[in-house]
């Protein structure tokens, strides 16, 4: 007998509810549950391959699960297209990867004003827009620069300006640090939580790093594809 | 270099070797990849090197066989022997394919089996060509069939074919001898020429021709390989960075790099000597145009195969020291500076100047018979062309930076090329060279073209088949009879033709007279009144005897002996008491006619065998395969008529050679480069899967990431292509000059080569498009 699915916090932006997913032979979610709310910031934790970022990947629409529910904003995202979730992941979500994934050929201004770019908005008013956000987080003077020519805390802060410049409602951050001393790891994460209240974005930081994790609201642990909510557990 | 320096050498070059191999799954796929790109490069060079072997053996299997014409003069009076053996040319066209045909009958035990052949067919049976025996088992070969009404009873041998496509047969016959004229049907007591052929001096505006196919086609090939040991080259730079990281300095990772391209260009020589043997033996199962080969005839000349072992791994680490030398390889990682060293643009221009200089002083050398001199053309042809290689990476650097940004996709593309531009030029540089070489070949060949080309002064409107009657057969009456009823035939002319004499023993004092019915002679002359008896003298001739022979009531004489000679078999004719004086039609079948013309009942009976009858068939466009049902009741009749198809214009054999082998090469390295770009493609799109996820994750639309892509190769390939154009045209002007032939442009060829070029781009992004979209896919973003 299974256990009844608890109902999620009412109010919650993103609820995932019994996400099961397996690549071939290997199973990376195996019921997990999952909700945020707007400007919260969830950390997910768990170790290597436990299955967090696939977790993540669903959540943002970004790969199918196999099964399960997710609705975001009251609308199922299994009803949805690819082209729709497309539209979704760049008007309403953000994203920021461990390593960045900048473009390396275009200035960092022009990697922030991408997805507005992406978006319709003309290239002279994304870049305007995406020096704002630069300013915010103190690399705007790095705007003509290329990526190759930045480290790798500033290329990061720049790839948080870039999941930002949309005002999305989520940022999905997967290992944002990851990459980056303690130091550096810590002021983008300061950074990155300050701008995101800012905007009431909702936050889902997938992290196997305490410290990191410290800068949430609430933590989940994922392990062998099955999430805990610490709060709840508590 | 003193010898721990060799030592130093030997072990980085091994130890590169070894990475190439021990890489785990990434290293053996850029191993392999490189050794299918040289592996590509090296079977066709080893193809092209092949060539003249095979043209070579073509004309001596040819040789060998040779029958007929070698013994035109003592056939007269050849008598059987034990060793003779009779020959029926019997030569055909089904559907404008040509099949070679020989009729056979052995006269005595030890006449000589033509080459192919283990033992005559008897009459009513025949040995065929592969080619031949497939083609008849075909449900379109019906006429064929009925053309060709012998049993199959073998097969001939490779000996006694010139090309595995080649469409012959042999047959077995009897009764020839008394129909043996030295010329459609011969006695021979051996095959193959009884002589050596003096050996003709190439034309030298052909030679130039060939020199210069062979520069255009193996360029290219060249560019190909040294693109090809540069596959993977960013991956292995960051193996590389992590070999400074442990202590190897600089020029240790740059040899280590050579051994590395060494070893993908060792094991590309091995795959080039496999896909050699398997393009040989694909190349004996295709025809292109007329020309086939047998998988034997491709052996390239040793010399030249150790030329290729040899300079194409010299070639690899050449290239990679080469293209090292702006990257800067640090422990840390690859370093390429963001804005690297400006291509300078001086060293660029001295190769085609180079080229041009040593180009000009043979200009004009085609006019009379001049030579050209061998290693200054392809000296001079491989400088320009090597001159776009140079220049290309140039120009698109200069271009693109000079580019605004627009969409999404133009920006995600200007950018990347502004960033390096140099990978995107050397992909589009095999494609540059091979337009350029093929415009200037397309231009010279284009402008030669005449001084090939010979007129044959025919209306293909006023006739479309020539029957020639061999003497002894039908008589010409009754075939052209037969042929009207011919299905297939629309209208028949059939006429003779003879020489007069005005006495018995002068057959140099002549005239010529054409026989025929009045319907015929009417398709020569413009004839108001016309009865069979009738004699006419064609218009005003310029010949005095002509006209004098031309008196009415005179006697003139067929077949007149010499002066000394014994009295021969002359036929005395009196010509009637009227001469009729017609004029020469303007669109006449024969041109330039001139002398008597006669209806048969104005000729003695006895004077048919000295005549040399010609059908001319208009055939009935409504009936389909027309010609081939006329040539069909052509061989019903006798087997021994000869049938031409009449065409307007006549290529020199050389020539259209030429030509041919332009094509079939053209061909063969257009799809060489296109397989190239696309790996070329691929391994960057490989290189980027990650980001390309990444920005498929925050929303970035497919069609944006694909139409980047395009912009990205149709930047650089527009603009390869712009070069391509200038310097094609430029060198083709260049080889026109060299031949004293005016410069044109026939435009509508130049735009078709660069056209294809152009093509080959699309069709290759067109075919990246689904692994682009794979790459794109969100697994590409997981790490574990």
């Amino acid at each position: 007998m299974t256990a009844p699915t608890p109902m999620p916090p009412a109010g919650s932006l993103l609820v995932a509810t019994d996400l099961r997913k397996a690549y071939g032979p290997t199973t990376a979610l195996d019921g997990a549950e999952f909700s945020i709310h707007p400007g919260e910031v969830v950390a997910v934790m768990g170790p290597s391959g436990s299955g967090k970022s696939t977790l993540l990947h669903c959540l943002a629409g970004i790969v199918p699960p196999d099964s399960g529910s997710i609705v975001y904003n009251g609308r199922e995202m299994a009803t949805m297209n690819d082209t729709q979730r497309s539209a979704l992941r760049r008007s309403e979500f953000g994203f920021v990867f461990q390593f960045g994934q900048l473009v390396p050929e275009l200035t960092c201004v022009e990697n922030v004003a991408l997805p507005l770019r992406l978006n319709g908005a003309s290239r002279k008013e994304a870049e305007q827009t995406s020096l704002g956000w630069m300013r915010r987080l103190e690399v705007d003077d790095l705007a003509r620069k290329r990526p190759s020519e930045v480290s790798g805390g500033q290329g990061q802060r720049v790839a948080v300006a870039r999941s930002l410049v949309t005002n999305p409602r989520v940022l999905f951050a997967d290992e944002p640090t990851g990459a980056l001393d303690s130091l550096n790891g810590e002021r983008v994460m300061e950074l990155l939580t300050e701008a995101a209240r800012s905007t009431n974005a909702a936050v889902v930081l997938v992290t196997h790093e305490a410290r990191v994790a410290a800068y949430s609201d609430r933590e989940i642990v994922v392990r062998d594809g099955k999430s805990r909510d610490m709060e709840r557990a508590v | 270099m003193s010898s721990p320096a060799v030592r130093q050498w030997y072990r980085d070059l091994a130890m590169g070797l070894r990475f190439a191999f021990t890489g785990g799954r990434e290293g053996w796929v850029r191993a392999v990849l490189t050794a299918v790109g040289v592996g590509l490069g090296v079977a066709l060079l080893l193809l092209t090197t092949a060539i003249p072997n095979a043209m070579a053996t073509r004309e001596s299997r040819e040789a060998a066989r040779q029958d007929l014409g070698i013994t035109y003069y003592e056939n007269g009076d050849s008598k059987p022997t034990d060793k003779s053996l009779i020959v029926a040319d019997t030569d055909t066209e089904f559907q404008y394919e040509e099949i070679r045909g020989r009729l056979l009958e052995p006269e005595g035990a030890d006449a000589p089996l033509p080459p192919g052949l283990e033992k005559f067919p008897a009459p009513g049976e025949m040995v065929v060509s592969p080619a031949l025996a497939e083609m008849l088992e075909s449900d379109d070969a019906r006429l064929l069939r009925g053309r060709l009404p012998y049993e199959t009873v073998g097969t001939i041998g490779e000996a006694g074919l010139i090309g595995s496509k080649e469409l012959a047969y042999f047959a077995g016959a009897d009764g020839l001898a008394k129909r043996i004229d030295g010329s459609v049907v011969a006695r021979i007591e051996a095959f193959g020429q009884t002589e050596e052929q003096p050996e003709e001096p190439m034309d030298p505006v052909l030679l130039l021709l060939t020199l210069v196919v062979f520069a255009v086609l193996l360029m290219p090939v060249a560019v190909f390989i040294a693109t090809a040991v540069r596959f993977g080259g960013e991956q292995r730079d960051r193996r590389l960075a992590a070999l400074r990281l442990v202590g190897s300095d600089g020029r240790m990772t740059r040899r280590i790099a050579a051994g590395e391209a060494l070893a993908g260009s060792v094991l590309g020589l091995a795959f080039g000597t496999v896909f050699f043997l398997l393009g040989r033996e694909i190349a004996g199962s295709v025809q292109i145009l007329t020309f086939s080969v047998f998988p034997s005839y491709l052996n390239p000349s040793p010399a030249l195969a150790l030329l290729v072992a040899f300079a194409v791994p010299a070639a690899a680490v050449a290239v990679t020291l080469f293209a090292l030398r702006g990257v800067v390889i640090e422990p840390l990682g690859v370093v390429r500076t963001a804005k690297p060293a400006r291509r300078r643009l001086w060293w660029r221009l001295l190769l085609p100047l180079g080229g041009l200089a040593l180009l000009s002083p043979m200009i004009g050398q085609g006019s009379d018979n001049g030579q050209f001199n061998e290693f200054m053309v392809i000296g001079g042809v491989v400088l320009l062309l090597f001159g776009v290689t140079a220049l290309l990476p140039w120009v698109v650097e200069a271009f693109v930076a000079r580019l605004g940004s627009g969409a999404v996709s133009w920006q995600l593309a200007v950018r990347r090329l502004q960033l390096g531009s140099g990978s995107a030029a050397r992909m589009v540089n095999g494609i540059a060279v091979a337009v350029a070489g093929a415009v200037a070949l397309q231009m010279l060949f284009s402008g030669v073209e005449g001084r090939f080309t010979e007129s044959t002064g025919l209306d293909t409107t006023r006739a479309q088949l020539e029957l020639a009657l061999p003497q002894g057969g039908a008589p010409v009456s009754t075939v052209g009879e037969k042929l009207k009823q011919a299905k297939g035939t629309d209208t028949v002319a059939a006429l003779s033709t003879s020489t007069v004499s005005a006495t018995r023993k002068a057959p140099e004092e002549g005239t010529e007279v054409t026989v025929g019915d009045c319907v015929s002679l009417r398709e020569l002359a413009q004839i108001p009144s016309c009865e069979d008896g009738d004699v006419f003298l064609m218009g005003a001739p310029e010949d005095p005897t002509t006209v004098t022979l031309a008196t009415a009531g005179r006697t003139l004489y067929f077949d007149a002996s010499y002066k000394g000679e014994e009295r021969g078999a002359e036929v005395a004719w009196k010509l009637p008491g009227e001469v009729k004086k017609v004029a020469e039609r303007p669109d006449s079948l024969r041109t330039a006619m001139s002398g008597l013309m006669a209806t048969p009942g104005a000729l003695p009976a006895k004077a048919e065998p000295f005549l040399y009858s010609t059908v001319y068939v208009r055939t009935d466009p409504t009936v389909p395969d027309a010609l081939d049902e006329v040539r069909n009741a052509a061989v019903a009749i006798d087997p021994l008529i000869r049938t031409w198809e009449w065409e307007t214009t006549r290529q020199v054999d050389e020539f259209a050679t030429i030509q041919t082998g332009l094509l079939v090469g053209a061909a063969a390295v257009l799809a060489l480069i296109g397989a190239s770009l696309l790996v070329s493609q691929l391994e960057q799109l490989r290189e980027r899967r990650k980001l390309l996820s990444a920005l498929v994750a925050f929303g970035t639309r497919r069609r944006t990431l694909g139409l980047s892509v395009l912009w990205q190769t149709a930047v650089p390939i527009a603009l390869g292509l712009i070069l391509a154009l200038s310097f094609g045209l430029a060198l083709g002007a260049v080889l026109l000059r060299m031949t004293s032939v005016p410069v044109t442009i026939d435009w509508a060829n130049v735009l078709a080569m660069t056209g294809i070029g152009g093509a080959v781009v699309l069709l290759v992004t067109a075919l990246s498009m689904p692994p682009l979209m794979r790459m794109m896919r969100p697994e590409g973003l997981r790490t574990e």
